[in-house]
């Protein structure tokens, strides 16, 4: 057993994470196993850095997510969060009254603009809600502060009296981007918040989400599947593979060249914007699907897909070990590869 | 309509009377397709891509009126169809669709039937457009099953959508739009709703048929890195409109419209260089219902000209290597 060093300018840390769903079958709704969602996911995340997830879907992603922020009651593993105060509270043994005053520090932006709304509430009310929960209840404060996140997040104050209805996707964004602020948050958990935008459009709220990060010193955990994107936006890197998480490393040596041989899938799958250097591309494609995490082998999860699997792999689930240069990975043989990064000069 | 072209859309114009007013989703769209080449389009939402797809297939929403333009298609004995000058239903349109032109979608758990087997599906197409026996067609499914590489071909006819993962069915619906030998294949954002590795897996086996079968494919698609990997040719959509239509290479080492210029800074790459910042395109697209007048991209054009721009409305400009594209800043 190990476990990770957490660095002292860390904001969180996640021990041995775990989420189980319980699968209930028949008319007693008796348990017939479990989907282990999120399985022995350890992590830290430092203050002011980006710490990117990727990871393909069903790989628990937005699971720990939500985890994180205690949207789930995780099933095992703890999660500590250090409040501005510089005291760390375990967030797994809070109450929800006790949670409900550490949510002010951590908040959430969702995927879909179009469904993360309330359609009957206008600008002021939805951007206002966090404010009014925590005891604000001056009209003109609440006037003021509205109209300053507004301006923040690059949407016009004068509009605050429209419901979300009137405004296009990238524009919702930002109003979820605004509602997430409110509260002067430490820490900001962006599941695919770009995903669902037009490439022009998620470029601006990128470049968006980068400014206020730099103005307000925020920490963000950005998860996504698209690979290019968090090579631009992230500090540090974290894949997840059905439930687990495979590898992290700083970004630059991550994409330079990976530790785990799904990583090196990944990499290896990403269409690249680039016509000749897309056919100079000899790509080795992973072969098959990803692993049911309802149904997960008693080894390594990527074995059965692996180019570099052994007997062993397929016997005993490896840990996830800390290596050179402060990177993670699980992986029994990654000492022994040698891995294809994304090679960028080719 | 050129003799070596296997379909040829002209002028196309598209449009839905709305109670709010006119939507003009299509306007003048131009493009052709050679036997065997692969044509990608690529846009932005609400572009008009999936719509000016449609209209191959004669499958235009009801409430859409064609105001302009011609869509023809040459079938491999030579006989050329002017599709829109069809009915919907007619016996011309029904032949052509499935059996020459075959068509898959993004999102295969829709558009594949609920409750009939993989196979049934497959045998339906083949008994509406070839007289094989009953024997016989069972022998082609799993023969194109086999194609997709899907494992065990014989048993997998027995199987429904659903008990399939979304990269099998994405296999299913390509082989049943495979299954007559299709000269002109249209895929419709198929692998968008796919991960990575899934979608690196289907575009190869995309890619392989398409050379193994040598028929002409139009790949719809808001993926520049998508496009890159298996275009000959590009068409870029903004607004209803084709700004620019081009050889693969010369889009991206050559673009002429600012459009396509700036989509294609606006993409992170993954080339190792750490950029403080993304290049963005000014503003969001107009509403549908107002549409600019003149260039419809003056709003957010960095390299607009006062004048000219906003309020005529640019002809298709044409470059060496078939590259064409609707700009002022090419026009004399």
């Amino acid at each position: 057993m190990t476990t990770i060093h957490i660095p002292d300018d860390a904001l969180i840390s996640v021990e041995k994470l775990q989420m189980h769903f319980p699968i209930k079958k028949g008319f007693l709704g008796r348990e017939q196993g479990a989907v282990k969602a999120v399985d022995d996911v350890s992590f830290y995340i430092r203050k002011g850095e980006t710490l990117g997830i990727v990871g393909e879907s069903g790989s628990g992603k937005s699971t720990t997510a939500r985890a994180l922020l205690r949207a789930y009651e995780p099933t095992g593993g703890s999660i500590r969060f250090k409040d501005p105060d510089g005291a760390w509270h375990d967030l797994t043994h809070k109450s929800e009254a006790e949670m409900r005053k550490l949510r002010q520090h951590m908040q959430m932006i969702f995927q879909d603009p179009y469904a993360s709304l309330n359609p009957r509430m206008t600008l002021l009310q939805l951007v206002s809600e966090p404010l009014v929960n925590i005891g604000v209840t001056n009209k003109s404060e609440l006037e003021d502060r509205v109209a300053d996140l507004l301006s923040k997040v690059g949407l016009r104050p004068e509009n605050m009296s429209r419901y979300p209805h009137a405004f296009s996707g990238g524009q919702r964004q930002r109003i979820g981007i605004a509602r997430a602020l409110a509260l002067n948050p430490t820490f900001i958990a962006a599941d695919e918040s770009v995903s669902a935008l037009d490439v022009s459009i998620a470029a601006q709220t990128i470049n968006l989400l980068q400014d206020l990060q730099e103005q307000m010193g925020l920490t963000y955990l950005f998860i996504t599947h698209d690979l290019s994107m968090v090579e631009h936006i992230s500090d540090r890197i974290g894949v997840m593979y059905a439930g687990r998480l495979v590898e992290v490393a700083d970004t630059a040596s991550f994409f330079e060249q990976p530790l785990h041989p799904y990583s090196e899938a990944l990499l290896a799958a990403i269409p690249i914007p680039d016509p000749k250097r897309a056919r100079a591309k000899k790509r080795g494609l992973v072969k098959g699907e990803v692993a049911d995490p309802a149904n997960l082998p008693a080894g390594c999860a990527f074995a059965s897909r692996c180019p570099h699997a052994s007997e062993l792999c397929h016997m005993s689930n490896p840990e996830l070990t800390e290596t050179a240069g402060g990177r993670f990975v699980r992986c029994h043989h990654s000492a022994d590869l040698k891995l294809q990064g994304a090679n960028y000069d080719q | 309509m050129q003799d070596e072209t296997i379909l040829e859309i002209k002028d196309l114009n598209i449009c839905f009377e709305m109670r709010e007013g006119t939507v003009n989703a299509v306007n003048g769209v131009n493009f052709s397709v050679k036997p065997g080449e692969v044509l990608g389009i690529v846009g932005e939402s609400g572009s008009g891509k999936s719509l000016s797809a449609r209209s191959i297939m004669n499958l235009l929403p009801r409430n859409a009126t064609v105001t302009n333009g011609s869509v023809k298609f040459r079938k491999t004995d030579g006989e050329v169809i002017d599709i829109l000058a069809e009915k919907r239903e007619s016996r011309k349109m029904r032949e052509l669709r499935g059996g020459h032109v075959g068509m898959i979608f993004q999102e295969p758990m829709t558009a594949l039937s609920p409750v009939h087997s993989i196979g049934k599906q497959i045998m339906t197409t083949l008994s509406l457009h070839t007289d094989l026996s009953k024997k016989a067609q069972v022998e082609r499914a799993a023969d194109l099953l086999a194609m997709v590489q899907m494992p065990k071909p014989m048993e997998m006819l027995k199987k429904y959508p659903h008990q399939l993962s979304g990269g099998m069915r994405q296999r299913a619906m390509i082989a049943m739009a495979l299954s007559c030998n299709p000269s002109l294949l249209l895929a419709d954002e198929p692998t968008t709703a796919l991960d990575v590795t899934t979608e690196a897996q289907i575009l190869d086996l995309i890619m392989s048929l398409q050379d193994e079968l040598n028929m002409a494919v139009i790949f719809i698609t808001h993926n520049f890195g998508v496009v890159a990997e298996i275009a000959d040719r590009v068409s870029v959509m903004y607004l209803g409109n084709a700004v620019e239509t081009a050889a693969v290479d010369d889009i991206f080492y050559n673009p002429k419209h600012p459009y396509t210029r700036a989509l294609l800074q606006s993409i992170p790459r993954l080339d190792g260089q750490k950029r403080h910042r993304l290049q963005t395109i000014e503003g969001m697209v107009p509403d549908p219902f107002n549409l600019p007048t003149g260039c419809v991209f003056h709003t957010r054009c960095a390299e607009k000209m006062a004048g000219k721009c906003t309020s005529q409305i640019p002809e298709l400009t044409h470059f060496e290597n078939d590259q064409m594209a609707r700009c002022h800043l090419h026009q004399a």
